[in-house]
């Protein structure tokens, strides 16, 4: 298969340059643990955010340091999308017989994110393990759910700013607030907010499905409806068709930048 | 001599002062982050004081450090980056001037120049946002003297941080690497990812006096009245002492790297 080819390059080419590929991984690493001891000692003042404990309120974490290196490593290209568009890439990906969504998966693999993920999945859990939850398949299922339903949210707001920058060509810092900032809201329950933020951040870009949605749910805990919470991760994972569909049609106007 | 550093700092100034466009979207960021911040302590504040800070002194903290969040990164010229890792930095290295010098004063007009670009239309508009959302006065006028001084103190310290990170680029050939070291240090110990004052207090003892709370967190908390301008003068001199303390070894770790470095020809 192809896919398999591009990730033998990918792997090949990033351990030409071993030291450097481990000294970035180490430091996000470093960034990420550093956003988690900032997060226990403000715990330490509050003990309680809006009814969520320190360990909850990790979980939420853990899941966003799950799904964004995820997306990060798997659809860098779709992240640095401008850099595709500027070299001039893009033109030659058009004019191959491949799928170019497939392409654009492969043009590039940033491994220095699994150390990233892994640390994601730890810190993941650490929090399960800390936080006494009645287990059942159900609570299982829709816990891989909002797993999944966090990578497909980040990756759509990676489509959808990639569909900007085809109008743009440069990454517009802008643009950054939909991505960054969605990260950094949903490392606490995005409940706590404003009314006008949380309302943004459940029906437009869906990050409550990834968040304190299914979450409260499985914590048994909220106001709202369990079916529905259930359910939201699975409503949170549509997100991903209009994100598609907007980069297929800005992609229909391109015009290349030239040489 | 002096009038050469002087050139290089007017020179990168004027560089950029050119990206206005960068500016307006990084300030349009900025705003919407510090909304973001206040949001978030606003959940977390269930009594009217927390550390001795009021909701209204937490929100002006949060939007003079978006105001001047330019100046509280640390950050290195990416062309200094590349000269170190592609080799370009020999031909430096004939000039007659100390290099240490010259990456100093070209850093700090960088910095400089997008403080200024920044800091005021965040201001105003944090001005005009309704109670508790708000940037308030400061508390009186020798506080804001105070502020200014002390503001200029970390623009310096800021700068003097950031120049450990070309050392790190010629010890490891990874400017992003070592730009993110220092950067995820400093940010966590200056209290750019959570103000300093909303710490345990245990942990405000030991980080007032380490260098890193003089970027940004002193000037702050002296507008705000966190900090009474007697305390503030004291930790003003601490500051200045670690200045120079911190460009004393700077210079010497940059001359021994520069001693260590091998030009491989090419």
């Amino acid at each position: 298969m192809l896919y398999k080819n591009y990730l033998k390059m990918h792997i090949k080419s990033s351990f030409q340059y071993r030291y450097n590929m481990i000294f970035i991984a180490f430091n996000q690493v470093l960034i990420n643990i550093g956003e988690v001891l900032a997060v226990y000692l403000l715990f330490q003042q509050f003990t309680l955010v809006a009814g969520w404990t320190f360990y909850q309120s990790l979980l939420m974490m853990g899941i966003v340091f799950t799904v964004f290196p995820f997306d990060e490593c798997f659809a860098r290209g779709y992240d640095e999308f401008p850099q595709l568009i500027q070299s001039g890439d893009l033109d030659r990906f058009l004019i191959r017989p491949v799928n170019i969504h497939y392409q654009i998966f492969g043009s590039k693999i940033e491994f220095t994110k699994i150390p990233r993920l892994l640390l994601g999945i730890t810190i993941s859990i650490i929090a399960l393990v800390n936080i006494n939850i009645d287990w059942n398949i159900l609570k299982v299922l829709v816990l891989i759910a909002t797993y999944i339903c966090g990578i497909s949210v980040i990756f759509g707001l990676f489509v959808f700013s990639a569909g900007i920058s085809i109008f743009t060509v440069e990454n517009l810092e802008f643009i950054n607030i939909l991505t960054n900032g969605s990260k950094e809201l949903a490392y606490y329950p995005i409940n706590i907010y404003a009314k006008w933020l949380t309302r943004i951040f459940t029906y437009i870009i869906p990050i409550a499905c990834f968040n304190y949605l299914p979450l409260s749910y499985i914590l048994e805990i909220g106001t709202i409806p369990p079916w529905l919470c259930a359910i939201s991760p699975l409503l949170g994972m549509l997100f991903l068709i209009p994100c598609v569909l907007f980069f297929n049609y800005s992609l229909h106007k391109y015009k290349s930048t030239g040489t | 001599m002096l009038k050469s550093y002087i050139g290089i700092f007017k020179m990168e100034f004027k560089g950029e002062l050119q990206y206005r466009a960068k500016a307006i979207s990084g300030i349009a960021t900025q705003f919407f982050w510090g909304l973001l911040q206040i949001y978030l302590y606003m959940a977390f504040m269930t009594s009217d004081t927390i550390n001795g800070l009021t909701l209204s002194q937490l929100s002006s903290y949060v939007w003079l450090g978006q105001a001047f969040f330019a100046m509280r990164f640390i950050t290195m010229n990416k062309k200094i980056g590349k000269d170190i890792t592609n080799g370009n930095v020999c031909y430096k290295f004939v000039r007659p001037i100390d290099m240490y010098d010259q990456w100093y004063a070209e850093g700090i007009g960088q910095k400089l120049a997008s403080t200024l670009l920044r800091f005021a239309p965040i201001i105003i508009i944090a001005i005009f946002l309704p109670p508790n959302l708000r940037l308030y006065a400061p508390v009186n006028f020798i506080a804001f003297v105070l502020f200014v001084l002390s503001l200029i103190l970390g623009l310096l310290m800021s700068h003097t941080i950031s120049m450990f990170a070309i050392f790190l680029t010629f010890k490891t050939l990874s400017d992003k690497g070592s730009v993110g070291i220092v950067s995820s240090i400093s940010n966590l110990l200056s209290g750019v990812i959570i103000p300093l004052p909303l710490l345990p207090l245990s942990l405000q003892n030991i980080l007032n006096y380490l260098p890193f709370r003089f970027i940004s967190d002193l000037p702050f908390r002296i507008y705000i009245g966190n900090i009474s301008t007697h305390e503030g003068l004291i930790y003003l001199a601490i500051g200045f002492a670690w200045l120079i303390v911190l460009i004393i070894l700077g210079k010497n770790l940059i001359k021994y790297a520069l001693k260590k470095t091998i030009i491989q020809g090419g």
